[in-house]
């Protein structure tokens, strides 16, 4: 064979040089969508984050009534360990207790002066274990632990879990919904700037297949130049987003969601970045593929 | 080289194109296609390039049948046609080097191969001095010449034209004649549509006249 590649590569490239405009609108979608498509993806992966880091510190606290004799409360303590997901149970006497609200006092400890030091409940803390810091996991260690019956109160912070959990599965569903429509628009629109492109083309095209080129020939330059241009749409797009992360996000988003100090905010992983240009390049073959497939029947 | 059984082409339900059309060509024939307008004589051609599938009927082009050809194989065949129609069929963004070169490029044929052929080719129309020039800049004469030029660069076993000299004076249609003749002589098998009843006069050939898609007339000279 002679030096087709580079053929088929020239002839792309006098085909976009050829219509500016239609290459141009091209890019210009992928980039446009797949900007907004990894905004959401930046905004999703950080809040999954946040959400990871502080359902560490979700755990059930049962308060005892009484205190059960030490024997007593040591098989409690081993029966709850064998609940499921449960990873750890501290026992916090009343006297811990007493402490710890010390020392949350600090300089204002003397207001405590004179206070019963059993006055504070005795209490269990039962931690989960990783894959059970979630609200499933929190409301199925509750329900065993009321079926027990021998332990009092019960408090644990459902409410806010159960609140960020929606919050979270709305921005996925947002995000799916979103960048699904995002992607098909660019998709529909790529393959009609192609489709363009190829009624531009049309007199070639005829002629092409009348001296005996074959479909694939025909064919190779067009999906080149969409693979080009959804490669260029989607390194433009990740410059851009990264260039916006870098002046406005990290800070400015970081505040927003992390009140209390804390980490900034972070940028896509590599291998999101890859995912970016790849989504570029499929966006560029399978539009100029959809549009070839309703033009090209010689 | 080309045998037609009982080709029928509609391009409607009711109204057919082409009826019951059984004919044979030899080898190194010269032919005129000709009748009324409308008579399928465009519709003829076109089955025998596989620009359209006939309804009914084989079409034996070589010795293979064209007639359920798939996408992959028809390209094969089509390279070792020649082409020619009335409004030439260039492309006008290209130059008159590049449009022959066509012909060989989708082939996959090496680069030098193609510059000498097309070379070759340009010489043969007269036209191996304009090669730089774009189709729009050339005469309707010479673009035509151009046009057999990119058919003839492949050595065609078949040469197939549609009133080729349709748009052309008498003048530049006896130039015409003489590259066809020169090619016939050479091997080519030529089929041509025309209407030009002075052309066949002047050079006499075998004749098939149609008649609203029939044969009406087979003259052999
Ligand atoms: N693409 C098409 N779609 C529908 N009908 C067609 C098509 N092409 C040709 N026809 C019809 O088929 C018949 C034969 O047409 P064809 O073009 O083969 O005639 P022709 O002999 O080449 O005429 P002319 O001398 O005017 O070129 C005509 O009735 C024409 O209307
Ligand atoms: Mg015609």
């Amino acid at each position: 064979m002679f030096d087709i590649l580079p053929y088929f590569f020239r002839r792309a490239l006098r085909n976009m040089a050829q219509s500016p405009f239609l290459c141009i609108a091209a890019v210009a979608t992928v980039t446009v969508s797949l900007t907004i498509v990894a905004f959401f993806v930046i905004i999703v992966f950080n809040v999954e984050k946040i959400t990871a880091r502080w359902s560490q510190e979700v755990q059930v606290v049962a308060y005892l009534d009484q205190v059960p004799a030490p024997a007593v409360l040591d098989q409690r303590v081993r029966d709850i360990r064998k609940i499921e997901g449960v990873a750890e149970v501290e026992v916090v006497s009343r006297e811990q207790a007493f402490e710890r609200f010390r020392g949350r006092l600090g300089q204002h400890a003397e207001l405590l002066e004179g206070v019963d030091p059993q006055i504070l409940p005795a209490s269990l803390e039962i931690s989960l274990k990783p894959d059970y810091r979630n609200r499933q996991g929190v409301e199925n260690l509750v329900a065993a632990l009321k079926a027990r019956g021998d332990l009092g109160d019960l408090r644990y912070g459902h409410d806010w879990l159960v609140r960020f959990e929606a919050f979270l599965g709305l921005l996925r569903l947002m995000g799916l919904v979103l960048g699904g429509f995002l992607l098909f628009a660019t998709l529909f629109i790529v393959s009609n700037t192609i489709r363009l492109t190829l009624f531009v083309r049309r007199d070639e095209l005829e002629i092409m297949a009348l001296v005996g080129a074959t479909p694939l020939f025909i064919k190779t330059p067009f999906i080149i130049e969409g693979a080009l241009q959804g490669l260029c749409g989607g390194l433009l797009s990740l410059s851009g987003v990264y260039l916006v992360y870098r002046l406005f996000l990290r800070e400015g988003l970081g505040t927003l969601l992390f009140t209390a100090g804390g980490s900034e905010v972070l940028f896509l992983p590599p291998a999101y970045l890859v995912g970016l240009i790849g989504l570029g390049l499929f966006l560029g073959v399978f539009g100029s593929l959809g549009a070839l497939r309703k033009f090209v029947r010689i | 080289m080309i045998q037609l059984h009982n080709v029928s082409k509609a391009y409607q339900k009711d109204s057919s194109a082409l009826d019951q059309i059984s004919l044979k060509i030899e080898k190194g024939e010269f032919v005129y296609l000709t009748g009324a307008s409308g008579a399928g004589k465009s519709t003829l051609l076109k089955l025998l390039y596989g620009g359209e599938r006939p309804n009914r009927g084989q079409i034996l082009l070589d010795g293979r049948n064209i007639t359920r050809m798939g996408p992959r194989q028809l390209p094969l065949v089509r390279r070792r046609l020649g082409i020619v129609f009335q409004d030439f069929k260039l492309i006008s963004t290209r130059t008159v080097f590049e449009n022959v070169a066509f012909a060989l490029e989708v082939q996959g044929r090496k680069r030098f191969e193609i510059s000498k052929k097309v070379y070759a080719a340009l010489k043969n129309v007269g036209l191996e001095h304009k090669l730089n020039r774009r189709p729009l800049e050339l005469s309707g004469g010479e673009q035509q010449r151009v046009a057999v030029a990119r058919a003839l660069v492949v050595d065609p076993i078949v040469l197939l034209a549609d009133e080729p000299t349709g748009n052309l004076d008498p003048e530049t249609t006896l130039e015409l004649m003489d590259l066809f003749k020169s090619a016939n002589a050479r091997g080519s098998t030529v089929v041509m549509a025309t209407h030009d009843r002075e052309l066949i006069r002047r050079f006499p050939r075998r004749v098939i006249t149609l008649d609203a898609g029939r044969v009406v007339e087979d003259r052999h000279v």
